[in-house]
């Protein structure tokens, strides 16, 4: 998509204003909106069937993410939740501390690992994770025959229905200390390795097995990307002579370029969180001085310890970091000339 | 809990394999605190109930005499049985059902692979108790994980089983505020009734007492050590090594025995053999973690002993005699499989594994032998070790459970406390006749099932006086109570031994993180630099304001240390 095509604004976008507003969007003054679209009221009754079907969805959204919301009250208690049965009673009786939380986290060592491994991690999968699926998608796009394709995909796509615990297990088995691997070598006079319990190396035994579990189940949205590249393009590039990595490089990441960006910027919005359960699964081998991520830091401090004023308050940072670099990878990616997540 | 607490899960208390071996000793030891005792603090939600207080809260004592032991306690250690059982003469301690046949769902930490629902040594157990018993077995091992988020729902299961080391946090909170008080039921002459329990030493229920309430149903252990090397004796023999007599010794004959070459390690993580050898301070609960010396408290984190400990474990880990799985810490799968097929040949545990790998091994394996091996003086000398709680383990009841669900439990309780020789004790560990266990010569010999099905469910409940008693392995019987009657007579009691003490809540986190730094240090991860910061943030962080805590506490209720 080049530049010129993206609207840069509604307005622009639809400089007649007789298209219709997108459903749900519906906002501005009551009667008549100046751009000429219809009014509130009118809308409304135009689309309230619209309206109605996404009334489950909203209730699930603000029962599961908006109401818990408030719960964040209790980073700025001492929070013990066994005072009552209830929990708001709980929050109700608990000890106000002010920013006592925050404070005890700036000094916690702990939280600053933490949050060090998490953007290690964060950047490592950057790299070395995202490129995958997209050239996974190449390969299998190249392929062929249909019955080579969906094999491929198949056994591609079937590690992400396995469970941590059963992926760390077949790691352990074969990766680890007293396993296959390590073995082999010292039945052959080497020295065993041991790259389960190796805290140096961890991050990249986490990224790897992130790749081994979910590349291919990446790869389907990039497949359907491509699958609406027309064929023309093809065909009129290889008429002008162009070679098969020129089609790639000018006509199929062109196409899956909006993707690209679109997937970045939640990735990036979504950098704190580098996995729960397969970190929480390993801590206890690598030691959290190498695993401690946020999530699972909050978790320790939290479940673990009950001193949930604390997890929260680091639960708190968390959020609003993730916030901040939402709107911040948003805005690089409408500087490239991107849709990103949204656009005002 | 933490530091130093949950420490003592892992190896120690991993095991509860069914048995007997949980028992304890109790009767000997007599209540000491109470003679000691000043004020105490009833009501209030710190600190610990004592002397007046505490005596018009205890059950009634009355001692039940079914069999006489073959080896009296001794030393803190558990009653031994070893002479061969009678079960044709086998008593009933418990006439008639006291279960009106409500349902009671327990959720209780399980050491192993929990049996499915509705097993027939389940139905056997409810059946005999008239109590429709639903268990919620949770992996022992991570328990502490779990309990936290339990508790804090509003849905609570009926009886909750918390050991003392997972008291961490806010646990001690969530007891005081959402357990039942079981003193209408239970204290005074009121316990009579379930004559079982009161049976139950005295010094028992005196751990039960939490927030000036009597809430535990407990579980007696003996006071002599816990924590066994256990080792396989047929390889030793086999191979000629010798018994290890002192910390460098140790390490000779680990460096022997290592052949990774041909998938054989030494040992596991030595950690807990190591504090014995060391002489230092239990970890398994917070207040047994503090000493009276010279006339000013030390915590164990605070000794010298403490670092030398780790400093040694250490240099096992570097010298590449630990089993590589050791270094998956909690994560490590269970050590018996491994260790049945010689990939290691000691581990420390508690000393129920010994009864426990025995009886599974024995018919599949008949080579294997496992025993315990005495703990050593780091320099070669006699050890200096410290005593356990008499009651290490409690059964809670919930605040919202009713009347006739509070009389249910008791009634599966006054089942699981039976004192062996009894039918309830035979049928709480071995269960049921041809199905679990097949006699031959008058020996109960567990079957597949058996040791399937009849594991660490029911005593988790409530147990009798310490016992130790294998009819199916009386050598092993004899063994267990002679190693705690020699580790027992090198036993110390630390200032709070034998009191239930919660600790003000401001300090509550203060050492959570200790027992994950003991084992980075231990697997080369951090240094022993690391554990003296982390000291020093933690007196300037509370630890020393909680030093004069206890002080108090010790000021007004004198103490049981010898």
């Amino acid at each position: 998509m080049s530049h010129s095509t993206v609207p840069r604004s509604r307005a622009e976008a639809d400089p007649s204003g007789t298209t219709p507003a997108a459903p749900g969007t519906a906002a501005g003054p009551a009667r008549k909106d100046p751009r000429g679209r219809p009014g509130l009221r009118a809308r409304f009754r135009r689309d309230r069937l619209l309206l109605l079907m996404t009334l489950p969805a909203l209730a699930l959204v603000l029962v599961f993410n908006y109401i818990p919301i408030l719960g964040n009250i209790v980073a700025f208690q001492d929070y013990d939740p066994y005072i009552s049965d209830n929990g708001v009673v709980s929050i109700l009786n608990s000890p106000f501390v002010g920013l006592e939380n925050f404070r005890r986290i700036f000094e916690d060592s702990a939280f600053w690992s933490a949050v060090q491994n998490t953007f290690v991690l964060f950047a490592l999968q950057l790299v070395l994770y995202f490129p995958i699926p997209i050239l996974l998608a190449l390969l299998i796009n190249s392929v062929v025959r249909p019955r080579v394709r969906a094999v491929a995909q198949a056994v591609l796509y079937l590690p992400h229905f396995f469970s941590w615990v059963l992926v760390i297990a077949v790691f352990q088995q074969l990766l680890g200390g007293a396993g296959l691997l390590s073995q082999l070598l010292r039945q052959h006079g080497y020295d065993g390795l041991d790259i389960m319990t190796d805290p140096g190396t961890f991050k990249f035994l986490v990224t790897a097995q992130s790749v081994w579990k979910d590349a291919g189940w990446g790869i389907i949205v990039f497949l359907a990307a491509l699958s609406s590249v027309s064929p023309d393009l093809y065909e009129a590039a290889a008429m002008d002579g162009a070679g098969r990595w020129r089609r790639i490089w000018h006509v199929t990441l062109p196409a899956l370029r909006p993707v690209i960006a679109l997937l970045l910027v939640l990735r990036v919005g979504d950098a704190l969180t580098v996995g729960f359960e397969q970190i929480l699964l390993q801590r206890d081998a690598v030691g959290p001085g190498a695993s401690e991520v946020l999530d699972t830091f909050v978790w320790w401090n939290g479940v673990r310890n009950q001193d949930f004023g604390y997890a929260a308050a680091a639960g708190l940072i968390k959020g609003v970091v993730s916030i901040g670099l939402v709107l911040a990878a948003n805005k690089v990616a409408h500087l490239m000339g991107e849709q990103g997540v949204y656009k005002k | 809990m933490t530091p130093n607490a949950a420490s003592s899960s892992a190896p120690s208390r991993r095991s509860f394999l069914a048995s007997s071996a949980v028992a304890a000793a109790a009767v000997a030891g007599g209540m000491p605190l109470l003679a000691a005792c000043g004020g105490s603090d009833t009501g209030s939600r710190e600190g610990t109930t004592s002397g007046k207080d505490a005596k018009k809260l205890l059950p009634a004592y009355v001692a039940s005499n079914v069999v006489a032991p073959d080896i009296p306690a001794r030393n803190g250690s558990a009653l031994g049985f070893t002479a061969k059982l009678d079960l044709a003469t086998l008593k009933t301690s418990v006439p008639k059902k006291l279960g009106k046949g409500g349902k009671v769902t327990v959720m209780s930490p399980f050491w192993g692979s929990p049996p499915k629902q509705g097993n027939a040594y389940y139905r056997a157990m409810n059946d005999l108790i008239g109590v429709d018993v639903v268990w919620q077995n949770q992996d022992g091992n991570t328990y502490d994980q779990k309990l936290g988020a339990v508790l804090a729902s509003s849905d609570v299961p009926d009886v909750v089983v918390v050991p003392g080391w997972n008291m961490g946090g806010k646990i001690p909170s969530a007891i005081i505020g959402k357990f039942a008080d079981l003193g209408p039921y239970l204290s005074g002459d009121a316990v009579k009734e379930y004559p079982n329990l009161a049976a139950i030493p005295t010094d028992a229920w005196q751990r039960s007492l939490f927030g000036g309430k009597l809430r535990g149903l407990p579980m007696p252990t003996p006071s002599a050590p816990s924590m066994v090397p256990l080792y396989r004796q047929d390889i030793f023999a086999k191979e000629g090594y010798e018994l290890p007599k002192s910390c460098d010794e140790f390490m000779a004959l680990a460096k022997e025995i290592t052949n990774a070459r041909a998938k054989r390690w030494a040992c596991l993580d030595m950690k807990w053999t190591a504090f014995q050898a060391f002489g230092v301070l239990s970890g398994s609960e917070k207040p047994l973690g503090w000493n009276l010396v010279d006339g000013k408290l030390v915590n164990r984190i605070e000794t010298e002993e403490f670092l030398e400990a780790l400093e040694w474990s250490r240099k096992l880990f570097a010298a590449g005699v630990v089993h590589p799985d050791s270094k998956l810490g909690k994560n490590a799968p269970d050590p018996g499989p491994k260790f049945a097929a010689g990939e290691f040949l000691i581990y420390p545990n508690n000393i129920s594994q010994w009864w426990g790998r025995t009886a599974e091994q024995a018919t599949q394996n008949p080579e294997f032998k496992i025993w315990g091996m005495d703990v050593w003086g780091h320099d070669g000398g006699n050890p200096t070790l410290w005593a356990e709680q008499p009651a290490g383990i409690f059964a809670f009841v919930s605040k919202k459970a009713s009347e006739s669900v509070i009389r249910d439990v008791l009634a599966v309780a006054n089942v699981t406390a039976a004192p062996y020789g009894t039918k309830e004790y035979m049928m709480t560990n071995y269960g049921v006749e041809g199905t679990h266990y097949t006699v031959k010569d008058g020996v109960p010999t567990k079957t597949d099932q058996g040791n399937i099905e009849v594991m660490n469910a029911y005593v988790m409940v409530a147990s009798p006086a310490a016992t130790i008693a294998h009819p199916d392995f009386p050598d092993v019987a004899k063994g267990q109570v002679e190693w705690q009657q020699r580790m027992g007579a090198f036993a110390r009691k630390s200032s709070f031994w034998g009191m239930q003490i919660t600790e003000p809540a401001r300090y509550t986190n203060l050492s959570n993180d200790v027992e994950q730094l003991e084992d980075d240090i231990v697997r080369g991860r951090k240094k022993i630099s690391d554990m003296q910061q982390f000291v020093s943030d933690w007196k300037s962080k509370g630890g020393d304001k909680l030093r004069d805590w206890y002080k108090k506490v010790l000021d007004d209720n004198g103490s049981a240390a010898s």
